[in-house]
């Protein structure tokens, strides 16, 4: 989701992480899977909880929470999967998921910016429902979480 | 005619196919080309056989071993994985790579008709270890990439070493002449 468009009415997929709720453009979403078997196996990459299988597809799994939260999250099983995309100009790209608790929405909202001082993977934020929900930039949130060195502690165990 | 048609079928079948060695370490299944394997041994049979070595830049490999004039260094899959250190039983020798794998157990063959590629969220020193990964009942399993186990430079360090410990024993021979 690089160079996202501010002030532009827009569906969201509105997400639970933790306590709190995120939002990510709808048109990045793909499903929101059910709970699947979370297959696991040896790895040093930094915030990835294993992988699941959806349609034949195998789809890598963002733990976000230590991230989003400060903390590991046990009470997330659903997937939301959505589209990452990888490299400067973002040429390529592949399903990602990341784990919730099931509890997600459609809304359509208008981006406003991101509140000063806030960290690069939220990309702008939502006025709904007397509540500002952060925008995850999905690339730059997975960034941070392999430069963040709690996430880091927490993927070198794995699995 | 019909025979030709069906030959033709069944070598598309086979080509289809590969066939894979599941083994485990730990809790941890694998899975290897069936053709990148020379011989399973179990580790018995070839402690005689083991000469110990310690480098401390290598600290997987604990061991050699000479099959057929060539030397061969014995990795801890354990230790290349970053798993709980377990009792390996068996010793996969590998086919044209000069590695041997400290596994625990071989669980079965199975033909498998496609690897997937290793999403490109695995950013870690796993796109050395894995060909990519497949789906077999139920389970997803990374297909070991052989070259994987040891780098050109650490066989270069295995190597000097190897030669400094058949130095000594030359020496030691000599010296108990």
């Amino acid at each position: 989701m690089s160079g996202p468009a501010h002030h532009t009415r827009k569906s969201w997929v509105l997400l639970h992480v933790g306590n709190r709720r995120f939002a990510l453009p709808a048109e990045s979403v793909i499903e929101l899977a059910p709970p699947v078997r979370l297959h696991n196996f040896p790895h040093t990459s930094k915030l990835i909880a294993g992988v699941i299988v959806r349609r034949g597809r195998i789809v890598p799994v963002y733990d976000v929470s230590p991230v989003l939260c400060g903390r590991e999250s046990s009470v997330h099983r659903f997937y939301l999967i959505a589209e990452r995309t990888f490299g400067p100009g973002n040429e390529t790209s592949e399903a990602s998921a990341i784990p919730v608790n099931g509890e997600c929405e459609l809304a359509t909202s208008e981006m406003q910016p991101p509140r000063e001082n806030a960290p690069p993977y939220f990309a702008g934020t939502l006025a709904i429902e007397n509540e500002n929900i952060d925008v995850l930039d999905l690339q730059e949130l997975v960034s941070a979480g392999i430069n963040d060195s709690a996430a880091a502690n927490l993927a070198e165990a794995r699995p | 005619m019909k025979i030709a048609t069906q030959d033709s079928a069944k070598s598309r079948r086979a080509r289809s196919t590969e066939a894979v060695i599941l083994f485990c370490i730990g809790t941890q299944t694998f899975a290897i080309a069936a053709d990148a394997v020379q011989e399973i041994r179990s580790t018995d049979s070839l402690a005689t056989a083991a000469v110990e070595m310690e480098l401390a830049e290598v600290p997987k490999v604990r061991h050699l071993v000479e099959r057929s004039h060539r030397t061969y260094y014995v990795v801890s899959g354990c230790a290349h994985f970053g798993l709980r250190v377990t009792r390996p039983t068996l010793v996969l020798i590998l086919r044209q790579i000069r590695t041997a794998v400290l596994v625990d157990s071989i669980e079965r063959m199975a033909d498998v008709a496609s690897v997937h590629a290793l999403p490109q969220a695995f950013q870690g020193e796993e796109r050395h270890w894995y060909r990519g990964l497949i789906y077999l009942e139920d389970r997803v399993i990374p297909v070991i990439r052989p070259e994987g186990f040891l780098t050109p430079e650490e066989f270069a360090r295995l190597d000097r070493a190897a030669k400094s410990i058949e130095a000594r024993d030359e020496l030691q021979g000599a010296v108990q002449a």
